[in-house]
């Protein structure tokens, strides 16, 4: 059973992560808290059953266009409404993406509806048996995708001259200039990439529940606790972050009560930041005087 | 902003006379919408001591309104109290919990302290709805009409109550914003260090924020269980917190007319569109991107500006400036929008850097 | 080789120079010396793009730069050690140098540069999977310096390279700076408060006072170019 458990609990946690990802590398990048995360994935997954229902488009390739036209909203996004607002204070920003979250939300209830809908995947779906624990194998699918994309990021973050500047802008932007980094276009960089995660996280959140525009609600609150327990700035933290809270409401699921488990998850966040007002992998923030 | 000037007397005086004669000419459903602006006036107001005046921001603000309504209504059904007293215990009971919230709250700022407030706001309703013997379950909770002194309040009577209660809560707030308190708030809001560094405590004035805020809640979650007269905890979601939010941005951070302006704002337009629940997500959405691109200050300060323009106190050009110039200054001092080429990070005080 | 002529610069409001000309003649050392808020670093700032002057032009080797942004100036051959070093705290020595040769096109001639620039300062080469931010203030002043060198600057901009440094390390600091100079040929404008400091090793002169935040210029005796 605690087995069982487990194995949900790190795929549920693997889409906190994944979310909360995205979450931190705008943060990190552009000083921006974006409430609409959890929305892109939403889009991308409508736009992916669009692609496959009336357009009879082949799964991945769906996919595919789902995750471009994702990365695309998202640098648009940060064009119309982030960027011309680029003094602005923290609260403003996070107010700003709160108001793209209510935009996005509003336009896929009008185009795709309220009414929920079942998500087609190719992929197999049966449970199957581990020595006695019982696994969903969509369960097996999230870990192992979200175990693939956090080793591309990996590779793309230490390896990659882009990926090395995005990291040096996120440091000190000024400097970054001065070595000849176009710090627009790591924004428009840190953006695109984020929608694109968010995205996975929608398509590979879809065949498991319905598509609504409320699909990613719970993920985004989640994911959002992830990204601060795991000190919303470290991309390791974010992933320890959404694994744990995964794991955490699971269990608390099991062995305390199943009505109360995101209770249980945030009590322990806040237990834990009133110890590490900074989450467990945060650096002290600087203050800007 | 802040002051008050004699000029909101133009607004307000007309508001209060419409208001007032109002529900004698309509239906018992537009005063329970005028009751309903009242409410959201007030918790505003409350919403707008935090975010607005310290700078902290909150998305679970409709867990202390479930907090007073809750605490209100099942004194009034248990206990028959007074519904007065329940109100009053109501506002109470949702300062403590603000005021047991504010501490671990003292350590977090930005995303940290919006995860906690949004973790309070999930925690409260998830509890509701699992504490049956105070949210009657999944019957829900039926509250009886508030009566005062033994009469029974009608709808027109009970908004009359109402408004009354949110007047004085309005000039409550107006006279403590007005004290060294509001300064207090807005010190801290503008800069933590240096607020500290003028003696001003952050203990104490961040409590006192989260308490104030949460007892303007508490009162006006007290005031909308009687009339509503049934509550279920999933009224008390997420969005109703984000809802919070939006309206005093839109209607002006910072400010009591803003508060009034966003209450009217937010219950008026989801009214109009009705069952256009999609165009009204977008609107919202919207009318929030415009006011932080375009509108500092929010409707309120526009409102004032357009005001001084008739009177002839600026001229066209100075709406022009403040209208066009894209805004984010929300909670911050215009002089630190120069910076714009000054190093972003990195540089501190002293240079010296943390690590 | 560089060429500022009424240079007005300012920061929203207030103005940080008003009308500074100065020349730096290919190949050498320029020391611009003067008194805290005169307007060295904003000279410098104002050189690389960082911030863009009012009036005035900038020219090297007679092309205006004054429009032109921070990260292409570097392309043209200017590089900027900004005051307080400034190096990637979080990213690794070797990470740092790295981000120096961020916008060459002549990417095989890197590995090369990475072991010239840590002849020059060998304790980088030890520590070049740290941290940047673990190095001592120093430490940090040699990065910042080589990291600008990985970009193979003509003209390099030295903002206070011995702020908050000890003694013993600003001179080693120092006496490669002018290494640089003749060995790479890279002309230097070196900020500095300490004025003897930076006169011991600069071949032209040049203020900055608060009165006009212009610049005086002039050519040092010979006897000035000794070092130590």
């Amino acid at each position: 059973m605690i087995a069982q458990q487990m194995v949900s609990g790190l795929a549920a946690g693997s889409l906190y992560a994944l979310t909360a990802l995205g979450l931190v590398l705008i943060f990190k990048n552009t000083d921006v808290v974006n409430f609409a995360q959890g929305d892109f994935g939403m889009v991308a997954a409508f736009v992916a059953l669009m692609a496959i229902s009336q357009f009879k488009v082949p799964f991945v390739l769906a996919t595919l266009v789902a995750i471009v036209t994702t990365a695309i909203l998202a640098v648009v996004v940060d064009r119309l409404t982030i960027r011309p607002m680029k003094n602005a204070s923290m609260l403003s920003l996070m107010i700003a993406t709160l108001g793209v979250y209510m935009i996005l939300h509003g336009v896929a209830g009008a185009i795709w509806g309220r009414d929920t809908k079942a998500f087609p995947s190719p992929l197999p779906s049966d449970p199957v048996s581990v020595n006695g624990v019982v696994i969903g194998q969509g369960h097996l699918w999230i870990l192992a995708f979200g175990f693939i994309i956090s080793a591309v990021l990996f590779v793309f973050f230490r390896y990659t001259t882009a990926g090395l500047a995005m990291r040096a802008t996120a440091e000190d932007r000024m400097a970054a200039r001065l070595m000849g980094v176009n710090v627009s276009r790591i924004f428009a960089l840190t953006w695109g990439v984020s929608g694109a995660l968010a995205a996975v996280a929608g398509i590979l959140l879809a065949p498991l529940v319905y598509l609504s525009p409320n699909m990613m609600s719970d993920v985004l609150v989640k994911a959002y606790a992830a990204a601060v327990l795991g000190g919303f700035g470290s991309l390791p933290g974010a992933i320890v972050g959404g694994l744990f809270i995964g794991v955490a409401e699971n269990l608390a699921g099991e062995f305390i009560s199943t009505e109360l488990r995101t209770t249980f998850a945030f009590v322990l966040i806040v237990v834990v930041l009133a110890v590490r007002p900074t989450g467990v992998f945060g650096r002290r923030i600087q203050a800007k005087v | 902003m802040t002051a008050f000037r004699l000029h909101h007397l133009l607004w307000l005086v007309p508001l209060l006379v419409v208001l007032v004669f109002l529900p004698s000419f309509t239906t018992t459903f537009i005063t329970y919408l005028l009751s309903l602006i009242c409410i959201y006036v007030i918790v505003a107001l409350g919403i707008n001591i935090l975010t607005g005046y310290t700078g902290q921001m909150s998305v679970g603000h409709a867990g202390f309104l479930a907090i007073g309504a809750y605490t209100s209504a099942r004194l009034i059904t248990d206990l028959g109290a007074p519904f007065w007293v329940g109100m009053l215990v109501a506002g109470l009971a949702s300062g403590i919990v603000g005021f047991l919230l504010g501490i671990p709250a003292l350590r977090l700022s930005g995303a940290y302290l919006s995860t906690a407030t949004l973790g309070f706001g999930l925690a409260v309703e998830q509890i509701l709805q699992n504490m049956d013997s105070v949210s009657g379950g999944r019957a829900g909770l039926s509250v009886p009409k508030p009566s005062l002194a033994g009469f029974v309040l009608d709808d027109r009577s009970y908004f009359y109550f109402v408004l009354a209660v949110t007047i004085v809560m309005s000039l409550l707030a107006l006279s403590i914003l007005r004290s060294s308190v509001g300064r207090a708030f807005i010190a801290l809001r503008d800069s933590e260090i240096a607020a500290q560094a003028m003696g001003i405590s952050l203990a104490r004035y961040k409590t006192l924020a989260f308490t104030m805020s949460a007892f303007y809640t508490g009162i006006a979650g007290a005031l909308f269980a009687s009339l509503v007269r049934f509550l279920a905890p999933e009224n008390f979601n997420m969005w109703l917190s984000i809802d919070f939010l939006t309206m005093i941005v839109i209607g002006g951070l910072a400010s009591v007319l803003g508060s009034v302006i966003g209450g009217i704002f937010m219950v008026t337009v989801p009214y109009v569109l009705g069952e256009l629940q999609d165009l009204s997500f977008i609107l919202m959405g919207a009318a929030l991107l415009v006011v932080l691109l375009f509108m500092p200050g929010g409707i309120s300060a526009f409102l004032s500006r357009l005001l001084d323009l008739v009177t002839g106190r600026t001229t066209a050009k100075d709406i022009e400036q403040h209208v066009a110039k894209p805004m984010g200054q929300l909670g911050r001092l215009p002089e630190q929008s120069q910076s714009a080429n000054a190093p972003a990070s990195g540089t501190d005080l002293l240079g010296v850097k943390e690590s | 080789m560089l060429k500022l002529s009424d240079v007005e610069t300012s920061y929203g409001k207030i103005k940080a120079l008003k009308g500074v000309s100065m020349e730096v003649p290919e190949r050498s050392i320029v020391a611009l010396l003067g008194a805290n808020g005169a307007g060295k670093t904003t000279v410098l700032r104002t050189i690389s793009g960082v911030v863009h002057p009012l009036n005035g032009t900038i020219e090297l080797w007679g092309k205006r730069i004054d429009r032109v942004p921070a990260e292409r100036i570097v392309g043209m051959g200017v590089a900027h050690v900004p005051e307080g070093r400034h190096v990637f705290a979080g990213l690794s020595v070797l990470e740092n140098l790295k981000m120096g040769a961020y916008g060459r096109k002549d990417k095989s001639n890197i590995k090369g540069d990475l072991d010239r620039v840590t002849d020059y300062f060998p304790i980088l080469g030890k520590r070049r999977s740290q941290p940047a931010g673990t190095l001592s203030g120093g430490e940090q002043q040699m990065l910042a310096i080589s990291r600008a060198l990985m970009a193979r600057p003509k003209l390099l901009l030295l903002d206070e390279p011995s702020l908050g440094i000890a003694p013993k390390v600003i001179t080693e600091i120092f006496s490669i700076i002018r290494t640089i100079n003749v060995e790479e040929k890279t002309t230097i404008l070196l900020v500095e408060q300490n004025a003897f400091l930076a006169l011991a090793i600069a071949h032209y002169g040049a203020t900055c006072s608060k009165l006009e935040t212009s610049c005086f210029q002039a050519q040092l005796r010979s006897s000035s170019r000794v070092t130590r």
